[in-house]
């Protein structure tokens, strides 16, 4: 079998060990902050004085090295690109948090990986600048109930340079490519311009007359810029990579489902972080559907339906055809993907047309308003008291499909949040 | 910690420190499929310690409960929570290895200690804000996200250099 990266995405080693991953390439983070001197708060904000540009010549050498190696490992086949973790782009948001990073970062000193290396070298203001983190996290964490819709407005979802200016990945690549190289030698005059540093031997813009590393790498960079705008495309289009046994192991867990009540309260909080697909017919779906959902019938779906890092949730009449395109979709490489439990006859019978618990108690009687509540939201009403076997679904225009008796849903875990940084 | 006798050595060329780096990036997105980050380690702890003082209240904030889970799994159990413990390492490794371990405030001439650590305290509250509205901090979005040539990513890196460069000019005395 070819060799399948990211290797985590495929299997090959679980979550315990992807945390010993975490710890060594923390590792290696941390030295090669520590060796650009980023531990050191006037270094790093000498930046923004131009006196010694080094942030953005660390920054930009290190995104420069890793998009132009990931284009190519993505090219030639060893990684499957569609599988690396992108975040969603929120616009409004990230430019107001980015302005607030900035700042915090030049009164500061300090962005949140340096804080942490400069506290390992002994440095007081970086635990100092960590605790003022802590109290900035507990403090937005108090006031985000009443902020939260705000910070989801202008949620484009997973969006790259390339999609978004219709661009070849490659061409862009390489566009980043002398764009850093540029930046790099405006920076270099700009030390001796307006900070008084004179380039010195390890410069770009040095007057050595000889190779130096820095020239070799920037030659290098340039370089592979100019292959990866003309190799092509770096994604795997449409070819299948099956993980047998990661494959056999997801299948039998539940976290693979998420429950109606869960579908109800992303559709209430309206969500844009999923793409919701209904599988039946387009006859079935004309009928009758869950707000929100787009009709590929099982024997049209591809890889196309969302991008593969994307949560997708699948559903159908039942459990069976939701079941068939889950295991179609993680063969693809999709790595979220969900069934609805129990399809939309258990969409119908918990959300639509919650029936009255038989004990009445003020414990059961508020959950009930509350399912009411949820029903009214999306237009079904509340049946009586419940009677197994019984018929007495309310007419729904369009009808709902007859009621079966309800399936004990699987309670899906509730996900731990794993965003960026 | 006595000062060690032998000077530091001088910084790594950082175009060289830069390559590193990238290399450590790349190999996050091979052998994971994600990147590196550094804030969302605060995030966790955080949540973790107000789960501790006040339970109930961690349970029903949609913002901490996030971070919790449905309780099987330790809020210390996660990526960035591991790979900030490797961070501390490697800076450690990395500053004895260059005799650069020192316990000092880094400040400039112009500002007392206090007044560096007061706005050593401020700068990291206003940075946890604005990496939390951001979707992560310089590691998470314009070091990731600018290597995966995320849309957003690049929009929130020119607003880090364009926050910072407009705010410089005002706290000056701090580092001069």
């Amino acid at each position: 079998m070819a060799v399948n990266a990211p290797f985590y995405r495929f299997g090959l080693f679980n979550d315990e060990v992807s945390l010993i991953v975490a710890f060594v390439i923390g590792i290696g983070f941390g030295f090669c902050l520590e060796q650009a001197g980023f531990g050191s708060a006037r270094k790093l904000t000498a930046q923004f004085y131009f006196k010694d540009l080094a942030v953005l010549k660390v920054m930009f050498t290190a995104i420069v090295t890793a998009m132009a190696g990931l284009y190519l490992v993505s090219r030639f086949g060893l990684v499957d690109l569609s599988l690396v973790h992108l975040t969603p782009t929120v616009l409004v948001p990230q430019l107001v948090g980015g302005l607030l990073l900035g700042i915090g970062f030049v009164i500061g000193g300090y962005c949140p990986g340096t804080s942490v290396v400069s506290a390992a070298t002994g440095r007081i203001d970086a635990v100092v600048f960590l605790g003022g983190m802590a109290a900035g996290v507990f403090g937005f964490g108090e006031v985000y109930p009443f902020i939260a819709p705000w910070t989801k407005v202008t949620n484009f979802g997973v969006i790259t340079l390339p999609g978004l200016l219709h661009v070849p990945y490659g061409v862009v690549v390489l566009a980043v490519v002398l764009m850093a190289v540029g930046a790099f030698v405006a920076a270099e005059w700009a030390e001796k311009i307006i900070g008084g540093v004179q380039p010195g031997p390890d410069s770009l813009t040095g007057s050595v007359r000889r190779f130096n590393p820095a020239r070799i790498l920037a030659a290098g960079l340039v370089g592979l810029g100019l292959i990866a705008a003309i190799s092509g495309n770096p994604y795997r289009e449409g070819r299948v990579t099956i993980a047998t046994r990661q494959l056999a192991r997801l299948a039998g867990q539940t976290a693979a489902h998420i429950t109606p009540g869960e579908l109800s309260s992303w559709l209430i909080e309206e969500r844009a972080d999923y793409t919701l697909v209904d599988l039946r017919t387009a006859d079935d779906f004309a009928q009758h559907r869950i707000p929100g959902a787009q009709n590929v019938p099982l024997a049209a779906l591809t890889d196309t339906v969302a991008p593969r890092t994307e949560k997708v949730v699948l559903y159908a009449q039942d459990d069976t055809q939701a079941a068939q395109a889950w295991i179609l979709l993680k063969a693809l490489g999709f790595k979220a993907a969900y069934t609805l439990a129990g399809g939309l006859d258990a969409w119908n019978n918990e959300i639509l047309f919650p029936a009255k618990p038989a004990a009445d108690t003020p414990g059961t009687r508020a959950e009930f308003a509350k399912r009411v509540a949820v029903a009214k939201h999306f237009g079904g009403t509340p049946r009586g008291t419940a009677a197994p076997g019984q018929n007495d679904l309310p007419a729904l225009a369009p009808p709902p499909p007859p009621l079966l008796p309800a399936g004990k849903a699987g309670a899906a875990p509730t996900k731990k949040k794993r965003e960026g940084c | 910690m006595s000062p060690p006798s032998t000077p530091a050595k001088s910084y790594l060329n950082p175009y060289l420190a830069g390559f590193g780096l990238g290399l450590v990036l790349l190999s996050a997105f091979v052998v994971m499929g994600r990147g590196l980050g550094a804030s969302g380690a605060v995030n966790s702890t955080v949540a973790a310690t107000v789960h501790a003082l006040a339970p109930a209240h961690a349970q029903a904030h949609a913002f901490f409960a996030e971070y919790l889970g449905d309780g099987t799994v330790s809020p210390f159990k996660d990526w960035l929570v591991f790979q900030v413990i490797g961070v501390f390492v490697g800076g450690l490794l990395s500053g004895a290895f260059s005799n650069r371990l020192r316990v000092t405030v880094e400040k400039g001439p112009r500002i007392s200690t206090l007044g560096r650590l007061v706005l050593a305290f401020i700068g990291g509250a206003i940075l946890a804000i604005g990496a939390k509205l951001a979707l992560g901090c310089m590691s998470g979005q314009a070091l990731t996200g600018g290597a995966l040539l995320n849309a957003g990513s690049w929009a929130a890196m020119m607003c880090i250099f364009g926050g910072a460069y407009a705010l410089a000019w005002f706290v000056r005395r701090q580092w001069l």
